[in-house]
Order: C-alpha cells, then sequence, then structure tokens
C-alpha cells in the first residue's frame, strides 16, 4: 500500500513538473506568434480626414480599392514604439502591391511626433488626431490598434497590442485581399 | 485510490498551471508581480511616484495635479491573451470588478471613469485628458488569442503600500479569478542629492 501511494505521488508530483514545462513553453510560444483577428460581419470603416504633421491632408475613401492598415497610436506608448519598425519593414515589402499603411496618433502635437520620428524613422504617413474625433469612431479601446480594410472599405482583420508586422505568414494574410 | 488520483488531477489541472512571478522587471528595472495562468498573463511593473509626476506634468497637467495622480500608486500593467491564434479563447474583463485588499479594508481601482469625473470640474486641457485616458488600461476590454495591452492601473495607496490584488476575467464567458498577493506600491523616493 505505501509503495502504491509513493508511486501515486512521484506521478502527480512528474505530471506537475511537465505541465509547469507545458505551460512556460506554450506562453512562450504564443509570445511570439503572430496573429491577426477576423473582423465579425466586416463593418464598413469609419470615413476621416486627417493631417500628417506636413500638413498634408489624407482621406480613408481615398484609398478605396487597395488595401489599408490604419493603425492607432501614441507616441509615449512602449508597444506602439515597439511595432514601429517593424511595420516600416512591412511597408517596404507591402508598398510594391499598393498596400498602404495609414499610421494615426493620438493626442500629441507636431513636435513631439517628429522627435519621435528621429529614434523610429518610417516613410509611410503619420497622422494627427489631436482631439481624438477619429478614435472615438472605431471601435477601440486601448492602444496599439491596428484594423486592416479592404479594397472595399471593410474592416476585415484586427490587432489589438503590437505585432512583428514584417512576420511572412502577416503579409500573405494582407496580400492575399488585394 | 482512483477517487485520490481523480481529485488530485482535478487539482493540479485547475490550479498548477497558474503561477504568480515576481521580480525585477528586465526593462523597467523596477518590481514586477504577475499573474501567469493557461491562457492569461498579468504583470504590474512598479512605477515610480517621481516618473508619474514627471510624465503628468509633461502633459500639461498642474503640479498639484500631477502629484494627486503620482501618489495613487502607479504600475504599468500588461494583460495579455497567451491562448494560440488558433484557438478561439476570448479573453474579457472589467477592472471595476479587481478587488485591492490592504490593511483589512477592500477598496477598486481608480479607472478611467473615476479620473474622467475627478478632473472634470477642474478646467484641464483637453490634450491632457485625452493622453491620460489612453495611457490608462482600458477599463473594459476583451483580447482575442495573440491579443495584448499596456496600460497603467492606480490603485489609490500612498506610497510604500502593501496590498493584495483579486484579479477577476472572463475566459470565453466563463468567470475566472485570482490573487496576486504581495504587491507593494512604489516608494516616494526624493534621493537626498548631499548624500550622492
Amino acid at each position: 500500500m505505501k509503495s502504491m501511494k509513493r508511486s501515486v505521488y512521484k506521478f502527480v508530483l512528474i505530471l506537475m513538473v511537465v505541465g509547469s514545462f507545458a505551460v512556460c513553453i506554450s506562453v512562450t510560444q504564443a509570445d511570439q506568434r503572430q496573429s491577426l483577428h477576423e473582423v465579425k460581419d466586416k463593418p464598413l470603416a469609419s470615413d476621416f480626414v486627417l493631417k500628417d504633421i506636413d500638413g498634408k491632408e489624407y482621406r480613408l475613401s481615398q484609398y478605396r480599392g487597395t488595401v489599408v492598415l490604419v493603425n492607432f497610436w501614441a507616441t509615449w506608448c512602449p508597444p506602439c514604439r515597439y511595432e514601429m519598425p517593424s511595420m516600416e519593414r512591412a511597408y517596404e515589402k507591402l508598398k510594391k502591391s499598393g498596400i498602404i499603411i495609414l499610421a494615426i496618433n493620438i493626442g500629441e502635437d507636431e513636435d513631439a511626433i517628429f522627435k519621435f520620428t528621429a529614434d523610429y524613422p518610417v516613410s509611410f504617413p503619420l497622422l494627427m488626431d489631436q482631439d481624438s474625433s477619429v478614435i472615438k469612431q472605431w471601435p477601440v479601446t486601448g492602444l496599439p490598434t491596428t484594423y486592416v480594410v479592404d479594397p472595399k472599405g471593410h474592416i476585415v482583420y484586427r490587432a489589438i497590442g503590437s505585432r512583428e508586422w514584417d512576420d511572412e505568414a502577416l503579409l500573405q494574410k494582407l496580400e492575399a485581399l488585394r | 485510490m482512483y477517487r485520490l488520483i481523480t481529485s488530485l488531477l482535478c487539482c493540479f489541472s485547475f490550479n498548477s498551471f497558474a503561477t504568480v512571478l515576481s521580480g525585477t522587471d528586465a526593462d523597467a528595472r523596477l518590481p514586477f508581480w504577475e499573474w501567469r495562468g493557461e491562457k492569461v498573463s498579468i504583470r504590474l511593473v512598479q512605477r515610480l511616484p517621481d516618473q508619474s509626476r514627471a510624465y503628468f506634468m509633461a502633459r500639461n497637467f498642474s503640479n498639484a495635479q500631477a502629484e494627486l495622480m503620482a501618489q495613487s500608486c502607479v504600475f504599468q500593467t500588461i494583460f495579455k491573451n497567451t491562448a494560440s491564434p488558433g484557438q478561439t479563447r476570448v479573453i474579457s474583463y472589467d477592472l471595476s470588478d479587481w478587488v485591492v485588499k490592504s490593511a483589512g479594508r477592500k477598496r477598486g481601482l481608480i479607472t478611467r471613469e473615476a479620473w474622467k469625473k475627478t478632473w472634470k470640474t477642474k478646467n484641464v486641457a483637453q490634450a491632457s485628458l485625452i493622453a491620460l485616458e489612453w495611457s490608462l488600461l482600458p477599463t473594459k476590454h476583451r483580447y482575442e488569442p495573440g491579443d495584448f495591452n499596456w496600460g497603467m492601473t492606480m490603485y489609490g495607496l500612498p506610497p510604500g503600500t502593501h496590498f493584495d490584488l483579486q484579479l477577476v476575467w472572463y475566459e470565453n464567458d466563463l468567470q475566472k479569478k485570482a490573487v496576486i498577493p504581495g504587491v507593494e506600491c512604489a516608494p516616494d523616493i526624493h534621493p537626498d542629492p548631499e548624500s550622492e
């Protein structure tokens, strides 16, 4: 009886150790996976007109017929900063396919964004939503949040939190929408 | 014997996947506490009152307003849905459900909505309010696998206070609870220039 008890305890102990490893591995892997969530019902994206730091106006609807990534961000937001370089690398690969990135800064001015570009140079437009009127028209509750708008103007994917945007699987998903 | 094995396995499957970690955050170089389960991780990283003071003053809050928030026990908080992208495990939470237990008293967090009410009549610039709103962890959110957010959470306790944080969230609408014990609000350290 005693030896059976011992065996049971050993079995449970081994199971717990193996289980803990499994959790660690699954959490680590999940951190590394890049995912886009399909948006249910694919609503029509709310149109906007916003200026970049040079005063040039951008209207979302002018990009009908192309795939657009709409990214909401701020300079003080660590994951927003983290994903900027990979977004730039993705843009370099995607712009040949005509895919556009519009990164909408929330609540900051030209100076803050200009300083930011010294550390995070990007070639896609950085737009300013200083009074947060545009973000309120979109279903965003935290930064960064990125939506993918298809050529017909419907929101098809969403990502909350940063991503490695130049990940091949993500790029293929975006190119498949063209 | 069979019952014993079954009950041990049940305990194992419900509890032992969860771990509370603590230590020093590599990026912030400040203490952190993290609850990590099979599908969710919630990490609190201390923010020094001086960091928060500087942050809010840089966003045009007055000294007194920045001081009030800096003294409110601020943590950088990272909430992640760590389920694999293929799994349909939706995680949602409402910070109003979370309970802060300190010195035998229970209290709630100070959310975006609470601060909005506080500053409503205090003549705070709109740009400052926008920065505050988006700096705080959203009060309610739903995360698909792979989603996560960063944001400040505020607990309304004096610097240096210890507390237990009861977390509540939903996995596919099924309520889950956990406790992170012994979390410490960052002390308000003012280095003395003469001692350096």
